[in-house]
């Protein structure tokens, strides 16, 4: 499999790799092993994509227990659904990352019912430590964390509330009271900034 | 709104909030039909969506050390799902939750205060209002809590960021305080307690949700029973209390 030019930019600021040089150390072909079944290909996967797939959990979730469950549904998810990663639609990365974002948005929408404190007590806020794997990863954040920046307040807050919090755009327009419309076209002019500062096609 | 608006805007205009997993499932869906037919949405959806999965960076957590473990041990037992083959997607496992969704709670709250606060043309401080709500709601460490009353009837429930070092409280389902009296809001610390203010009146239930600032250690929150004009000290007992983490 070759590198599609317009993903492997991405794809090459996630993690350590599993062989510098050796074919198979980049994510997306490592899938394409993971999909015939390679187990070590999986536990590199696991190595380069696990802290992204929590993280995501926790972010939305924001309960470290309900988290890990998440992650590992997530996470097995890519072992079961290797075989459909499509390059052509997009990076190996942001494949992993939407299945976790979306698996934790849908698990937060789906359950309306009001924590206790006693369930919060039973799961006590554990505080893990925010580690980024590798150096590269930390560039990775303090890129995003400038071009998230650069986007007006408005821009900023939409996108923020949506994807870290798992906000729909309308719950987004209620909590900022701004009309519909403007956050709908917030989202996406922030993006499209995100997407430009960040140099991704 | 939605579904009669739907025709009438232009569904390009989605994809930001398609990206961001910010459209409902029903939206989701009429977007992904659209997008079936439009490859310039395509290409658009595919460069929002690299842009939102890098914002992924910024939260990368280790995970804790047994999931590895398990996650490779249940891989070798978990067959694999063949090109061809397109089984449906498995049902969410049947347990309960006990986490609410903190966006999902707060915009019903701000959805009943904000049409309070606009009717009293106090649109300004609305604003800088939900401003300091969005910072305190999407600030990456945002923890929320939900305390019952202690009558058994109603609960609050606190969203708190030790960065921001402010919460946002609002309360559903309280009953109506006694004719003359209001709910008052405190901070109660290991120095004593610190009024925060009158409880806005509740509507459908809700009380509009109230910004606090000027946490200190050792503090949780609590509502008690006051005369309408306020107290300078809490009258016992009260009706409900939230620890904060510390």
């Amino acid at each position: 499999m070759t590198d599609n030019p317009s993903w492997s930019p991405d794809d090459r600021g996630h993690g350590r790799r599993a062989a510098p040089g050796q074919p198979g150390d980049d994510l997306g072909s490592l899938l394409t092993l993971v999909a015939r079944g390679d187990d070590a290909a999986f536990a590199a996967v696991y190595t380069r994509v696990s802290g992204h797939v929590f993280g995501i959990a926790r972010s939305v979730l924001r309960d470290p227990a309900h988290a890990e469950e998440v992650a590992q549904e997530v996470l097995l998810q890519i072992w079961r659904d290797a075989v459909r990663f499509d390059p052509s639609r997009g990076s190996a990365m942001a494949w992993v990352v939407m299945l976790a974002h979306r698996r934790a948005v849908d698990r937060v929408r789906a359950e309306q019912a009001a924590t206790t404190r006693e369930q919060r007590v039973a799961h006590p806020e554990v505080s893990y430590d925010v580690v980024a794997e590798t150096v590269q990863a930390r560039l990775d954040a303090e890129r995003v964390r400038r071009c998230l920046g650069s986007l007006t307040q408005l821009q900023q807050e939409s996108i923020t509330l949506a994807y870290y919090r798992g906000c729909t755009y309308r719950e987004v327009a209620v909590l900022l009271d701004v009309p519909v419309g403007t956050v709908k076209t917030r989202m996406r002019d922030g993006l499209i900034r995100l997407r430009d500062c960040l140099g991704v096609e | 709104m939605g579904r009669f608006s739907w025709r009438r805007t232009d569904p390009h205009m989605l994809a930001g909030a398609y990206a961001l997993d910010a459209l409902d499932s029903a939206d989701r869906a009429r977007f992904e039909r659209h997008l079936s037919g439009c490859p310039a949405c395509r290409q658009e959806t595919r460069g929002l969506r690299e842009a939102s999965a890098l914002l992924a960076a910024t939260s990368v957590t280790t995970p804790p050390d047994g999931l590895r473990d398990r996650v490779l041990a249940a891989a070798a037992h978990t067959r694999q799902n063949q090109p061809a083959s397109s089984p449906p997607r498995p049902a969410w496992p049947r347990r309960r939750w006990g986490i609410a969704a903190a966006c999902g709670v707060l915009a019903v709250a701000l959805a009943f205060g904000g049409i309070a606060y606009n009717a009293q043309h106090q649109l300004h401080q609305m604003q800088a209002r939900s401003h300091a709500i969005a910072a305190v709601l999407g600030a990456p460490d945002a923890t929320m809590m939900t305390g019952r009353a202690a009558s058994g009837t109603g609960r609050a429930t606190v969203v708190m960021s030790h960065r921001a070092r402010a919460l946002v409280f609002t309360t559903a389902a309280l009953p109506a305080p006694p004719s003359a009296h209001r709910y008052e809001l405190w901070l109660m610390g290991p120095s004593g307690s610190r009024p925060v203010g009158m409880l806005p009146a509740a509507h459908g239930g809700t009380t509009p949700p109230m910004i606090v600032t000027g946490l200190r250690a050792g503090d949780q929150v609590a509502v008690t029973v006051e005369p309408a004009s306020g107290s300078r000290q809490p009258t016992m007992p009260m009706i409900v209390t939230v620890a904060l983490p510390s």
